[in-house]
Formats: structure tokens, C-alpha cells, sequence
């Protein structure tokens, strides 16, 4: 009985070990955010090292894989994959997954690496998978195309009723979509501006305009955000048409050139 | 009897394939494409583009968007103007559409004569960059031309949304 109580402690020991090392900062992270691992090394071949190179490397175990940019040659590891020292037999090394292996986000699943010396005669075992977190589209009621624009770009409002909240949106037919602009203020600019709404999908209905045609700012002002909502109409239980609008959403400029 | 007709058979082989070879004439290839003569001209907008660079890059499901039928694009006319051989003034006649390119007129200069890959259009102190996206090339008479927009990140600049237009000589 003991040796099994020892020996599920052992193990328990060991899963505890391993699921916190490496650690790293932040704990969640997609692939163009930058992460800081940290990586204990006591107990595997580069224990007692003076120094440690990272060997890294974007899905491993998985299509599409590329070795790290700073990885160098096994024999002659690159200055840039030097790892700092932050304690005994404790490493760490910062990188941006879409810097570090070349690739986009969509390609980027997973990464894996080992520490090693620099003439690669001595190394860790492979850590590996750590997964990004994925970009996700995620569908709303309310959308613009692009997802973010300046004053000058054509914008596009779209309205699935797929996912309309209210029963009134769930149901409506979008006629116009109603833009509000507002100035780095706060303060309205112009009147707000009805735009003629398209058909782009089943349940889609779409509007396009381009702020700095539809929108003047004051002299010394610019063009900071927008509201907008689409109207349409339904019918109410007695069959008669009435005039609904959807809830409203504000975008806020991005400064681009 | 077997060895004059195996020498025969050989020797009517060994005929067949030295009749089969004969000297390959190669063409001249003619004088290097000038590009920029495929450049200048008059040009009127055709199609425009939208895309979301970013989406794109992620694989979001909405990336780009035909625009062209959107805004009175069709109307916006390009001038380049070449000056002995090489790139001279440009103007650019909008129209009711909207103005792709702010600058009305002025100079403009490539990055390579030879094989541009970016115009820099200059009006006093202003000056537009656009990418070329394609040359007119033998019956096609398309010129493509490209406007990036970027945000300026610490990291540097990161691509959100680019325009793709193209345009048909005049």
C-alpha cells in the first residue's frame, strides 16, 4: 500500500513538474503577440551551463513546420537564439511567432523548442507542443468591412440577421443604414447620413460609404468615430408594417498612411 | 547470312537516328521590352478592389470586397507622361469618382526603369506612393496599380488594407 501511495505521489510529482515548466509570460498568447519562456533546465543534459541557445521550431508533429529564424546552424547556433539567464539552470527567451518562424497566423499552430549549447555538443530534451491561441472570426450582428479603416478608406456596414439579439432584429428587413459621425471631441459632425442598404447574402444586407466625402470636420478638427444602426421594417402581429432599427455600434478611426 | 542482316539492321538504325537530328534554329529575342512606354499613356479605372490585408493574414472568411460598382470609379482617368524615354508629369482627371490618387498633377519617378515595382508621384513637397501590380503585356492592355495603407506599430509598419485597381488604355 505504501509503495503504491509513493509511487502515485511520484507521478503526481512529476505531472506537477512538467506542467509548469517552461513557463510564459503572458500565459495566453497568439501568434503575433510577444512571449517571454522560461525554461527550467536542472536534470536534463545543459544543467550547469554557462550559457544556452534556444533551437526552435512552429508545429511540430504537425503539416507546415519551419524552424526558427534565429536557430542558426546545430554547430553554430546564431548570437540572436542566446538565451538570458534568470537563475540556476533557468533560462529564458522572448520571440513573436509570426516574426520568429516567418509565417502567418493561420499557418502558425503550435511551437515546440530545446535549449543546447552553442556547438550543439550538448542539449535539453524537445518541449513541445505549446499552442497559440487562435484568431478567431467570430460572427456578429454588427459588422465593417474592413475590420478597421481611417477616414478616407471605403467602409461597408453589414447586418446578418442571423444573429440579430432583439426579436426586432432577428426579424426586420434593413432598408438604410444611419452613420453618426463624431470628431477627436466628441462632438457631432454634420447631419447624420442615410445610406442605402444592398442585399449581399441570405440573411446580409450591406451599406458602403467613405467618411471624409460623406463627412466635412469642423476647421482644426478631424474625423474621429462613427455610430451607425440599420432601419428596416417587419410586421407587427396584426399584419401592418411599422419601422424598426437594430441596435447601434461605434468604430473609432485607425490612423493609417 | 544472320551477321550481314544483324550489320544491316544496325546500320539502317544508326542511319535513322543521325537523319533524325538536325541543327535547331534559334530566333532572335529582339530588343529588351521598354516598360515604361508600356506604361505611359492615358488609363481609365476599371475595377476596383478592397482587401482586408489583415483578415487575409488570419483567414478570416471576409477578405476582400469588388468595390468598382460601389462609388463612380469608372470615371477616374490616370495620365503618365514620359519626357525623353523617361517618366515626366502626370495628371489625374477624377471625375465624379473618388480620388484614388489625391495629387491632380505633377511628376512622377520609378523605383527601377528598368523593371519598376513602385511610382512616387510629386505635386511641391507631396508625394504618393503606389506599387505597380502588373504591365500592360503583349494584347493585354491592363495596367495594375496598388495603394497600401499600414499603421505605424513600435514594431514597424503593419499592412491593414491595400487597393487593388486596374486600368484599360485609352
Amino acid at each position: 500500500m505504501k509503495k503504491l501511495l509513493f509511487s502515485i505521489f511520484l507521478i503526481s510529482a512529476g505531472l506537477t513538474v512538467n506542467a509548469q515548466n517552461p513557463t510564459f509570460s503572458p500565459s495566453t498568447f497568439t501568434a503575433e503577440d510577444q512571449v517571454t519562456l522560461t525554461v527550467d533546465l536542472t536534470g536534463t543534459g545543459m544543467a550547469g551551463a554557462a550559457q544556452a541557445y534556444i533551437w526552435i521550431f512552429s508545429n511540430p508533429d504537425l503539416p507546415g513546420g519551419a524552424d526558427g529564424i534565429t536557430n542558426g546552424s546545430w554547430g553554430n547556433s546564431s548570437a540572436a537564439a542566446e538565451m538570458t539567464n534568470v537563475g540556476t539552470n533557468k533560462w529564458s527567451f522572448t520571440f513573436t511567432g509570426t516574426t520568429m518562424f516567418g509565417q502567418s497566423p493561420a499557418q502558425l499552430k503550435s511551437f515546440g523548442f530545446l535549449a543546447k549549447k552553442k556547438d550543439g555538443s550538448s542539449q535539453s530534451p524537445d518541449y513541445k507542443p505549446f499552442f497559440f491561441d487562435p484568431l478567431v472570426f467570430v460572427p456578429t450582428m454588427l459588422r465593417i468591412f474592413p475590420a478597421k479603416v481611417g477616414s478616407d478608406d471605403v467602409v461597408t456596414m453589414n447586418f446578418d440577421r442571423a444573429y440579430g439579439v432583439s426579436v426586432n432584429e432577428q426579424r426586420m428587413t434593413p432598408v438604410t443604414a444611419t452613420v453618426t459621425m463624431f470628431d477627436e471631441t466628441g462632438a457631432q459632425v454634420g447631419s447624420p447620413l442615410n445610406v442605402t442598404v444592398r442585399s449581399t447574402a441570405s440573411t446580409i444586407w450591406s451599406a458602403s460609404y467613405i467618411p471624409s466625402i460623406s463627412f466635412t470636420p469642423g476647421a482644426g478638427h478631424k474625423l474621429a468615430k462613427f455610430k451607425y444602426k440599420f432601419n428596416g421594417t417587419l410586421l407587427d402581429p396584426s399584419g401592418a408594417t411599422i419601422t424598426v432599427s437594430s441596435s447601434e455600434t461605434e468604430i473609432i478611426f485607425t490612423t493609417m498612411q | 547470312m544472320k551477321i550481314v542482316l544483324k550489320n544491316g539492321l544496325m546500320m539502317l538504325v544508326a542511319a535513322l537516328m543521325f537523319s533524325a537530328c538536325s541543327p535547331v534554329e534559334r530566333k532572335e529575342l529582339g530588343a529588351p521590352r521598354n516598360i515604361l512606354e508600356s506604361i505611359a499613356g492615358t488609363w481609365k479605372l476599371t475595377k476596383a478592389t478592397q482587401v482586408d490585408e489583415d483578415a487575409s493574414k488570419k483567414g478570416f472568411p471576409y477578405k476582400e470586397l469588388d468595390i468598382t460598382s460601389l462609388f463612380p470609379y469608372t470615371n477616374f482617368v490616370l495620365t503618365l507622361n514620359l519626357t525623353g524615354g523617361a517618366p515626366g508629369t502626370f495628371t489625374t482627371t477624377p471625375g465624379t469618382s473618388p480620388k484614388i490618387i489625391k495629387l491632380a498633377s505633377g511628376n512622377w519617378t520609378v523605383d527601377n526603369a528598368e523593371y519598376p515595382k513602385d511610382i512616387t508621384l510629386t505635386s511641391g513637397v507631396i508625394t504618393e506612393k503606389i506599387s505597380l501590380g502588373g504591365y500592360p503585356v503583349g494584347a493585354s492592355n491592363t495596367l495594375k496599380l496598388k495603394v497600401e495603407r499600414s499603421v505605424l506599430l513600435p514594431a514597424g509598419p503593419k499592412l491593414l488594407i491595400s487597393y487593388s485597381y486596374e486600368f484599360a488604355k485609352q
